[in-house]
């Protein structure tokens, strides 16, 4: 692990070498809120100061499985077979550390096992993380609550933190090649400086932040605690009640990665299409012939539960949610999962 | 071939052999309408060709019983997990059939028949709705001259010609000819039938272990990626479809 040193007047020196090498999406600011932003070289022209602020805020409102597992991606056809997916170059800059830790959940279904995904697997290996710091959650972010602190501890392909409009990098064997595009810019950094104990004093007040917000700890044996509720229809229905059943929480949801496949037929053959899709919807479950385990939208509802904080956890050992509220932000029923599973 | 007004056994020419054992599934495109799971329904020992039982219910499948001898459809598998039948031998095996559940249970009823000497007797009970629904009638009277072998049939509304029993297939458990504490049951049909049989089965005194049921659940993928099958802590497109009641008795309704 190297720190290096990235002074606030070279960044935009260095984020258009990268441009030459990396296709390079930045988080930005709009209407008051984060979003993925395809940096293009006008950026650095035009708004010079457009990258780094967004970089100290929450996560961006898009989720970042959208990177990898594709909302909408053509994974066959016949009889001319798709060629293999090849990816060029990407860097995402500026993942917070809730992302990083639901691209792990992604991994392990589609990344791992028997059945590798060569899609996720191609755009997944051939992009670059760096993760940055949080040093100001937001009242929807818990991250805490599922063990995670709001910087990256481990994992990605750098660390950063931008402090005073500096850009300091913990870069591990796999992010050494970003320095490189242009290591005149960097200043190596040995041992404690006033800027790493800045950061270091930030992160802990970071992590004071999230707990004061989310302070209660969640029932020990959350997945015990959800078993024991699914039959219980009065209390999801409580919660369900201004559920409009959007599907905004499941779509949003960096973690969620139920699919879809679906056929078109071409003039000759066919092409097959893989589509997110959302345990929330009335067919989800249903057989042929119409037979459906979870008519009732309460079963739905409570089966999302089951699924992310019960049988996700046992099958896997982590929780398929990392705290990132895209949730309950995008909910107009205003339903906050904490509340339901602080419940439990 | 037509079974009855509503299923057909297709028989597939697959370009590559597709290595299934009894209970698992294949998912079958029918090009420009969708893909669904069947199970293969012949014996497992022979595979350049093989047969599935279909039942017309909707989409996918309506579109298959318009397709023409020669026509091409997709096939990807096999997934799942097959009958164990490592643990099967040397036991009494009570299979129980409902309509076209029969499908699966016909590629077991020939891998069994066809070593014999593995296992004990070979019990099989089939409920069809009428005497026009029964799957496989004209290869019925065959199964019954193999040797070890006990089959059964019912139906639930009969008509002047039908002579055996009358009613749900359950009356033809009132009583079971093999040693329950020790045997096997293997059960497929729709749930509903699932669930009574399996109750009968429960209370006769079957090991909630050995009572090996064919779970259809909703599939997209077959192979644990999409979570559409799942069945409480179970994906039944790799831990089953077939579970035993073991798996699956604490699982609110199971059978839907
Ligand atoms: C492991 C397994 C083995 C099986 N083996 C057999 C067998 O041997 N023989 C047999 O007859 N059956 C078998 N089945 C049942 C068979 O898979 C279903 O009958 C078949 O899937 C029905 O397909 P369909 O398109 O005709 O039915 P439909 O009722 O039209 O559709 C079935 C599914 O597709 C979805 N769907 C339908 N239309 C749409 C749409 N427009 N958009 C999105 N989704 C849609 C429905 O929600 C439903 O989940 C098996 C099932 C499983 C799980
Ligand atoms: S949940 Fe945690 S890691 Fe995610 S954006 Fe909020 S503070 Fe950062
Ligand atoms: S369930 Fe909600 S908080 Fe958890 S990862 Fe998904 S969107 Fe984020
Ligand atoms: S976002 Fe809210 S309203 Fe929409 S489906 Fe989810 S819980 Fe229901
Ligand atoms: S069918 Fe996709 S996970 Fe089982």
């Amino acid at each position: 692990m190297s720190r290096y040193l990235l002074a606030k007047s070279s960044v935009h020196q260095w984020l258009s070498k990268l441009l030459a090498r990396y296709t390079v999406y930045v988080p930005t600011e709009r209407d008051g809120q984060t979003h993925w932003h395809l940096l293009d070289p006008r950026d650095l022209e035009e708004t010079p100061d457009r990258v780094a602020p967004a970089q100290r805020r929450i996560r961006a409102s898009e989720p970042v499985k959208s990177f990898m597992f594709q909302p909408r991606q053509r994974v066959a056809g016949f009889p001319e077979p798709l060629p293999l997916p090849e990816s060029a170059p990407r860097l995402l800059l500026g993942v917070k550390n809730c992302d990083l830790a639901a691209l792990r959940v992604h991994d392990k279904i589609l990344g791992e096992g028997e059945f590798k995904d060569p899609f996720y697997v191609s755009l997944r290996e051939s992009t670059k993380l760096v993760v940055a710091d949080c040093p100001a959650p937001e009242q929807s972010c818990f991250c805490n609550l599922l063990g995670l602190t709001p910087f990256a501890k481990e994992g990605g392909d750098a660390a950063l933190s931008v402090i005073d409009g500096d850009w300091i990098f913990e870069v591990g064997q796999t992010g050494q090649e970003l320095v490189d595009t242009a290591p005149e810019l960097f200043t190596r950094l040995a041992g404690e400086t006033t800027e790493t104990k800045k950061r270091d004093e930030e992160r802990s007040a970071a992590v004071a932040a999230l707990n004061m917000t989310n302070a209660r700890p969640w029932n020990p044996d959350l997945p015990g605690a959800i078993a024991a509720k699914l039959a219980d229809d009065s209390f999801w229905r409580k919660h369900a009640k201004t559920c409009v059943e959007c599907y905004g929480c499941l779509m949003g949801c960096p973690t969620c990665y139920c699919f879809l496949l679906y056929d078109q037929a071409k003039e000759k053959g066919l092409d097959r299409t893989r589509v997110w899709d959302a345990c929330y919807e009335a067919a989800y479950a249903r057989v042929g012939g119409g037979a459906n385990p979870r008519a009732e939208f309460i079963r739905r509802f409570a089966n999302r539960f089951d699924c992310k904080w019960n049988q996700f956890k046992r099958d896997h050992g982590v929780y398929s949610c990392t705290g990132c509220g895209r949730c309950f932000k995008a909910c107009m029923g205003k339903i906050d999962i904490r509340t339901v599973l602080g419940e439990l | 071939m037509d079974e009855t007004p509503n299923i057909r056994t297709f028989v597939l020419k697959p370009e590559q052999e597709i290595p299934f054992l009894a209970g698992q599934f294949v998912e079958l495109t029918v090009p420009g309408f969708g893909e669904a799971p069947f199970t293969p329904s012949s014996s497992h020992f022979r595979r350049e060709t093989f047969e599935m039982t279909i039942m017309k219910v909707g989409r996918a499948t309506g579109a298959l019983f318009s397709l023409q001898p020669g026509d091409v459809v997709g096939a990807r598998g096999p997934f799942g997990t097959p009958y164990p039948l490592q643990r099967f031998e040397g036991k009494d095996i009570y299979i129980v059939g409902g309509g076209v559940g029969l499908a699966p249970l016909r590629a077991l009823f020939l891998a069994l028949t066809h070593e014999p000497d593995k296992y004990g007797r070979i019990f099989l009970r089939y409920g069809a709705r009428t005497p026009q629904d029964i799957v496989y009638r004209s290869l019925i009277p065959e199964w019954q001259k193999i040797p070890k072998v006990d089959l059964d049939l019912s139906v639930d509304v009969s008509d002047e010609k039908w002579m055996k029993r009358v009613g749900v297939v359950t009356c033809l458990m009132d009583d079971i000819p093999c040693d329950e504490k020790k045997s096997i049951a293997v059960v497929c049909g729709p749930p509903i039938m699932m669930k009574f049989v399996n109750q009968r089965l429960v209370d006769a005194g079957f090991q909630a272990e050995n009572i090996y049921l064919s779970m259809e659940t909703n599939m997209s993928c077959g192979v644990g990626q999409c979570r559409h099958c799942r069945l409480g802590p179970y994906l039944t497109c790799k831990d089953g479809p077939v579970l035993t009641w073991a798996q699956i008795k604490d699982i609110e309704n199971p059978f839907v």
